[in-house]
């Protein structure tokens, strides 16, 4: 077990410090989100007078397709040069390559999408309270969490089955609506104050079951 | 896992190996075996299964059907025990472009578990002479030099076997000949490389398994074959008529 949580951490660690130097992944999606966040702002402030709806529909829109870009950014990682072939010729669990990499992407993904909701909240005027920025934080990291277990898999097998880029996208948005769904009513109860169990219970589930065939399958995907 | 109950097992043997992608049979009931210690290469022209074979030994890859060992122990795509005892350097070098040399080093000898990492990522530098550039990012590298650094990453956990895939394509003769050099100061190990360069090969190899369609077309003692004659041999192997339908290799 130390072992594979050690394998983990170093698959983390390799993944920051290349971040960190290359700005490859966060980069992209924080440009990519921005501008998502700016198209609100030039269409939709004058003719929409709820800045929580505004907020919330640009913040789950670029969670979806700045996501979707920095996942395919942060495979890419591993494609390149074959380095993902260098994991697995390591004495290391395939399941811990995969919790390394879900970790890693969950990171630049909830990374950005705190930098989004700053942005809403400059350009779109949507300034929910401190109570409940802080839940909303905590939604975007599990969602982040279902995104990567799921994009990490669907990236690795169109990286390995040798299919096109834009295929990512047609795979992957399907399997994480139920989390876009979940994300979206919740920033709206959290924001109005009602209740949010029941989508809460929803996005955690389902995050889990992401999380739970991520492992199961992660072998089979990059096994030729 | 399961052992072999033979004895003396053979540092890698192949049993009836194949592999099949869809309607593409790339590797066809192959079986060799490999003895500690011996320096076997893989011959063959461009897609005649070879880099798939070595694949297959990697673990990068199952076989369709058939057995594939190390000393006597089956390999199992992803199986700790195995992939501590082999090392690999394939056309891709492996390695992270963000990185530098040693920083590559040190991630894969953490990932073995190498004991005192840092001492044996340049011990390793070392060997294939790199230490001055341990610092260096491979995207500065040229062909040649990350080609020298995948080596280095496939050594440092000292595995008992080496699998090379085609290791000289794509160097220049400097290149080829340091590479040569740093593979002659292995010479314990056992090595398994694949090459369409003949001559390259039968200066590096004492066996030879020449590879076409999938199947192994012949296997040659190199101890006790000249050059010329291995080449007949090779091209009566691949269906080459001498002359008639061009020469051999790329």
């Amino acid at each position: 077990m130390r072992s594979f949580l050690a394998a983990i951490s170093r698959i983390v660690r390799k993944d920051l410090r290349i971040e960190s130097r290359s700005r490859r992944v966060t980069t992209t999606m924080a440009m990519f989100a921005l501008l998502i966040v700016l198209a609100f702002a030039f269409s939709f402030v004058k003719t929409v007078r709820n800045p929580a709806v505004l907020g919330r529909s640009a913040l789950w829109i670029a969670f979806v397709f700045g996501g979707t870009l920095g996942v395919t950014k942060a495979a890419t990682v591993e494609d390149d040069d074959a380095a993902l072939d260098g994991l697995l010729l390591a004495p290391v669990d395939r399941s811990a390559i995969y919790l390394g990499k879900v970790t890693s992407t969950s990171l630049f993904v909830f990374a950005v999408n705190v930098s989004t909701l700053g942005a809403t909240a400059v350009l779109l005027g949507y300034t929910p309270t401190l109570r409940t920025a802080l839940a909303l934080l905590g939604v975007l990291a599990v969602a982040a969490v279902g995104f990567a277990a799921v994009g990490v898999v669907v990236a690795t097998l169109t990286f390995r089955a040798g299919l096109d880029e834009l295929a990512l996208p047609l795979l992957l948005v399907p399997l994480v609506v139920p989390v876009l769904l979940a994300g979206v009513e919740l920033t709206a109860a959290l924001t109005a104050g009602a209740p949010t169990e029941s989508w809460l219970r929803l996005l955690v589930i389902y995050t889990a079951v992401l999380l739970l065939a991520g492992v199961a399958t992660f072998d089979f995907v990059v096994e030729e | 896992m399961t052992v072999d109950t033979r004895s003396a097992p053979s540092a890698v043997r192949t049993d009836n190996v194949t592999k099949v992608y869809g309607r593409v049979t790339a590797v066809d009931g192959v079986s060799f075996a490999v003895e500690p210690g011996e320096t076997v290469g893989l011959f063959g022209p461009n897609g005649a299964g070879k880099s798939t074979l070595l694949r297959l030994l990697a673990g990068l890859a199952r076989p369709s059907s058939g057995t594939i060992t190390f000393g006597g122990v089956d390999l199992v795509p992803g199986d700790h025990a195995v992939h501590r005892t082999v090392g690999v350097v394939t056309h891709e070098s492996m390695l992270y472009d963000d990185l530098s040399a040693r920083e590559n080093l040190r991630f894969h000898a953490d990932l073995h578990e190498v004991t005192d990492p840092a001492a044996r990522c340049e011990a390793v530098l070392d060997a294939v002479n790199l230490s001055g550039r341990a610092s260096q990012y491979p995207s500065a590298f040229s062909h040649g030099l990350r080609k020298r650094l995948s080596l280095a990453r496939a050594l440092l956990h000292r595995p008992d076997v080496l699998l090379l895939d085609e290791p000289y394509t794509g160097l220049d003769q400097r290149s080829v000949a340091d590479l040569a050099a740093i593979l002659d100061g292995f010479d314990d190990r056992t090595v398994l490389l694949t090459t369409h360069d003949l001559d390259r090969g039968v200066g590096r190899c004492d066996r030879a398994l020449v590879v076409d369609r999938g199947r192994l077309q012949a296997d040659v003692d190199l101890g006790e074959t000249s050059a010329a004659a291995f080449e007949t041999t090779y091209r009566r192997a691949i269906g080459v008529d001498d002359g008639a339908n061009g020469g051999v290799g790329p």
